[in-house]
Parts: C-alpha cells; sequence; structure tokens
C-alpha cells in the first residue's frame, strides 16, 4: 500500500531530514512512526501524498511511484490519501461542516449524495451537535477531530496523521485514539506519527522508529523504546 | 454532467465572493480599465475621423500626368493597364487631346477665340488618377515624372493631402504610445488586485491544494474575477462610448459639418463590441499572470 525505497530527502538548506529510509506499509495495516522531534517524521508524511518529492529513492502508493507522476496527477494522489496536520489546518472563517464539506467542495465533487457523507464523518468523530461552531468556539480535542473528520470525509484508502495528540490532554489523547483505531477497523490505512510514549506502549501496534532521518526499528507490536 | 455544473458553480461562486470581499480594489481595477478603453475607444474615433478626412480629400485630389504629343499611344495604354493594378489606385481615365480642348472650352467659353486665334490644340492628352489611398500618391507621382519619353509633366495636388497623412501618422504613433501605456496599467492594476485576492486567500488555497485540487480548480476563481473586472470596465466604457456618441457627435457635425465623423451605428456598434473584447482579454490576462506568479500552481 505504501512503500519507501532508499528515499533520501535533504531540504535546500543542507538538513538531511531523510537518509535512506525503505518501509513497507500493507493494506489495512495500523503503524506508530516514532522518534524525536526533528527525527523526519513529518518529512516521511509529506513524501506520501507528494507534498515534497525525494532527492532519491521511490515512493509507492498503491503500487504508483509518486514520485514520478507528473503534476496534473497529483490531485488524484490526493484525494486517496487523508492527511491529518499536526496544526490541523482548519478553515477559521467557515464552521466545523463547511470545513468538512471545504474538502469535497475543492473537487467539484459535492452534491446530494456526498453531502451524507459529511454527516457520517461528523457522526463518527462525534461533532453532530458542534457543525456548526467555528473553530476558535472549540476545544483542542474538538478541532482535533474536525480535522479528522475531513481527512476521512472522502473515504480514503490511506489516513496519516502528524502528532495528532501532540496538543492534546491525556484523556482527549485516548478519545483520538481510539477514533483512529475504529477508522483502521472500517478499513483504512492507518499511518500515525507520535511522541506519546503511553499509547504506543499500551497500543501494541507496528511501531517504525526514526532518528535522525534513518530506520532505526521496525517491530510488530512494539513499544516506544523497543 | 451535474459535476461539471457544480464546478462551473462553485468557480463562478468563489469568484463572485472574491470581487465582494476586496471590493475597493475590484471597484479601483473597474474603473482604470474603463478609462483606459474609453481612451482607446476616443483614439480609434479620431483616426478613424482622420483616415476618413484623409480618403475623402484624397478622392478628390487626382494625380494628372500630361502625355507627350509623340508618345506611342500603346505604351500609354501599357501604363494605364499597369497602373489599374496598383494599390491605392482607384481609377484610371484617359483624357485625349480633344476631350481636353472640349472640357477646356465648357469650362472657358468666353475665350473661345483664343483657340481660334491658335488654330491648333495646344492641350496635350492626359492620364487622371482618382486614389483610394493617397499615400501612394507621391511614389507614385515621382514614378511617372521618371517616364520622361512618355509624359511631359505630372501634377498632384499634394499639400494638403500631405500634410493631413503626417497628422494622421503622428495621431496614430502617440494614440498607440498612449494606449500601450494605459493598458500596461491595466494589467497592473488587475494583476495586482489578483494577487491581494490570492493573498487574501492564501490559507484556503494551501487545503485546496492539499486535499486534491486540480490546479484548474484554484486557478479559475481567479482568472474568472479578472476577467469579471475587464468586462465591467468594457461595458462601463462602451456605455460611456455610445452616450458619447448620441450627445456629442451630432452636435460637432452639426458645427463643423466638414468633419467626416463617424456617426454610424454600426461603426458605434463594433467599436462597443471590440472594447469589450478587449477589456475582457486584458482581465484575463491581467489575472493570468498574478495566478501563474504568485499562486505557484
Ligand atoms: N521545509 C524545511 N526546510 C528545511 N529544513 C526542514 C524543513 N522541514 C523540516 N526540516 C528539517 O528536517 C528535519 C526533519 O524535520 P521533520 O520531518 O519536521 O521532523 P519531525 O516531524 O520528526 O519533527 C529537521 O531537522 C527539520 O529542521
Ligand atoms: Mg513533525
Amino acid at each position: 500500500m505504501i512503500v519507501l525505497q532508499n528515499v533520501t530527502k535533504v531540504y535546500p538548506n543542507g538538513t538531511r531530514a531523510l537518509d535512506d529510509v525503505s518501509l513497507q506499509i500493507d493494506e489495512r495495516e495500523f503503524v506508530f512512526l516514532v522518534g524525536p522531534s526533528g527525527a523526519g517524521k513529518t518529512t516521511l508524511i509529506r513524501l506520501i501524498n507528494r507534498d515534497t518529492s525525494p532527492d532519491s529513492g521511490n515512493v509507492f502508493v498503491e503500487n504508483t511511484d509518486v514520485t514520478r507522476i507528473s503534476r496534473r496527477e497529483v490531485p488524484k494522489l490526493r484525494r486517496r490519501v487523508g492527511v491529518i496536520y499536526q496544526d490541523y489546518k482548519l478553515l477559521p472563517g467557515l464552521s466545523v461542516r463547511q470545513n468538512v464539506e471545504f474538502v469535497l467542495k475543492s473537487t467539484g465533487e459535492f452534491n446530494g449524495r456526498t453531502s451524507k457523507w459529511v454527516d457520517e464523518a461528523l457522526a463518527l468523530v462525534q461533532l453532530s451537535d458542534r457543525a456548526d461552531h467555528h473553530p476558535h468556539e472549540l476545544s483542542g480535542g474538538e478541532q482535533q477531530r474536525t480535522a479528522i473528520a475531513r481527512a476521512i470525509v472522502r473515504r480514503c484508502p490511506i489516513l496519516v496523521a502528524d502528532e495528532p495528540t501532540g496538543n492534546l490532554d491525556h484523556a482527549t489523547s485516548w478519545d483520538t485514539i481510539q477514533l483512529l483505531v475504529r477508522i483502521n477497523a472500517l478499513g483504512a490505512t492507518v499511518l500515525m506519527a507520535t511522541h506519546n510514549r503511553e499509547i504506543v506502549n499500551t497500543m501494541r501496534r507496528r511501531v517504525i522508529e526514526i532518528a535522525n532521518g534513518k530506520v532505526v526499528r521496525d517491530e510488530l507490536g512494539g513499544g516506544y523504546d523497543g | 454532467m451535474t459535476a461539471k455544473l457544480n464546478v462551473l458553480r462553485y468557480v463562478l461562486g468563489a469568484a463572485m465572493l472574491g470581487l465582494w470581499r476586496n471590493r475597493t480594489m475590484t471597484l479601483g481595477a473597474v474603473v482604470t480599465t474603463a478609462v483606459m478603453l474609453v481612451t482607446l475607444a476616443a483614439f480609434l474615433a479620431i483616426n478613424d475621423t482622420l483616415n476618413e478626412m484623409v480618403t475623402a480629400l484624397g478622392r478628390k485630389s487626382n494625380l494628372i500626368a500630361y502625355v507627350r504629343d509623340d508618345a506611342r499611344p500603346s505604351r500609354v495604354t501599357e501604363i494605364m493597364q499597369d497602373l489599374e493594378q496598383r494599390p491605392g489606385v482607384g481609377e484610371v481615365v484617359f483624357v485625349t487631346k480633344e476631350d481636353a480642348l472640349r472640357i477646356f472650352q465648357e469650362r472657358f467659353f468666353d475665350q473661345r477665340d483664343v483657340i481660334d486665334i491658335l488654330q491648333a490644340n495646344p492641350l496635350p492628352a492626359s492620364v487622371e488618377l482618382r486614389m483610394d489611398d493617397p499615400a501612394v500618391l507621391p511614389a507614385l507621382a515621382d514614378e511617372l515624372r521618371g517616364m520622361t519619353g512618355v509624359f511631359e509633366s505630372v501634377a498632384v495636388p499634394l499639400d494638403v493631402v500631405e500634410r493631413l497623412v503626417s497628422i494622421s501618422n503622428v495621431s496614430r504613433a502617440a494614440g498607440t504610445a498612449m494606449i500601450v501605456a494605459l493598458t500596461a496599467v491595466a494589467l497592473f492594476v488587475i494583476a495586482n488586485t489578483i494577487r491581494i485576492a490570492v493573498y487574501a486567500r492564501r490559507q484556503e488555497i494551501e487545503i485546496m491544494k492539499l486535499v486534491g485540487a486540480t490546479d484548474w480548480f484554484v486557478r479559475g476563481p481567479f482568472i474568472i474575477e479578472g476577467a469579471f473586472i475587464g468586462l465591467v470596465g468594457a461595458t462601463l466604457a462602451a456605455v460611456a462610448l455610445v452616450v458619447m456618441y448620441l450627445q456629442v457627435a451630432p452636435t460637432i457635425t452639426r458645427i463643423i459639418s466638414f468633419l467626416p465623423i463617424a456617426t454610424d451605428v454600426s461603426f458605434v456598434r463594433n467599436l462597443a463590441v471590440f472594447i469589450v473584447l478587449v477589456g475582457l482579454v486584458v482581465g484575463s490576462i491581467g489575472s493570468y499572470v498574478s495566478v501563474r506568479r504568485y499562486l505557484a500552481v
């Protein structure tokens, strides 16, 4: 489903964010991507939806080498990969519902049928009763769930979350994890970058650890520290 | 089909919303475009009037080449056939010695005695040209003067025509320079308006791109905004133009009746349509440039 082959990414300022990274994530897997701040987690996520390109190596998503697709094919890729950003990237001028609808409107796919998808996504993240609130009227956890609803509304087969619990308290973090697990159970492949030691240790899922841009551990049912 | 309509509705809706949010700039850009286009229209009208004058005067002023008595008639016929093919030449007429005399006598029949006294016909035959484009007169006259074996002399009422042609050339050059400058200003103002619109919506744009919007879906509203500014500016200009023609042109024609100002409906209509098209094109180009530059899509 997601395959990286000898991927190296050096930013223009010379930072070697990823160094010869290879890994494979299969369909319907749930994978934690762990490592200290600056390890290269966000960079790896950005490679998957062609938000950036590697200097060498290949990135396959659903058997397509996304480093080789043309500009015009990028939207097609991004419609298959839902991303939850560390800073949520919600539009402050839009309500919760409008933020979720925005995904479908951006691709000209918003209609009577897909507007039901919006209801379903909001129900799944338990925000139906907050649908008309604006982001600044929401708690951190609610904003996070809005971002999740937005990432799943198109029913993407791949869901990528960049430190989704980074700014949340203990209880809210667990709610978020439960939500991602449920989405995974519904059929999505989930890749979640995180710092959260407790969650990784408790969940016992596959753990890929990177440090200084290199994969240092890839363990099924692993804990945070191996 | 419904998907396409959806896209169209989104693109148009987003464009109108963007224009409204940014209404001060929008208004400024519309007014600039309108001013540019009114100037363009005025220039085209003045230019047309000058051209009309040149043509009208040119038609009246023939070139007359007096044929030598000993010129071979077949050679003269040959030259006349050649002249008829030349661009700018309207009509070529041969006036025989007898015709010349008759015309002379008709015009000055008081002096019929003079001819009687002379006993012979002193008037030469001539080739007379009626011009479509007087601008080619000087060169043509020189060419005919060079044929000394055929023509005695060549007469051209040049002065007025030449002066008019040069005025019209100067006006064309000045007008063109002004139009180029004003178009540049309009392009700049529209591009800048769109740049600000892009900046105001940079967050939306970023997310649209990240969730899989196509380049054209992101660009579309901005290009439509620019085209719309051009269109509204052009419509204002066209309305001003029509009002001006209805109010002003008849008055001018009454006062200075010899000015061949084009007052006919089809001229004004064509000019209005042309202006609207120019507005649309300038608006679209201005926004496209800005979108390419600042949107990075
Ligand atoms: N756009 C960028 N330009 C230059 N350096 C960057 C950029 N983004 C990230 N980096 C650097 O690349 C390294 C990896 O960053 P990142 O992938 O964000 O790590 P993580 O998400 O694991 O904290 C860091 O040293 C960071 O400073
Ligand atoms: Mg990061």
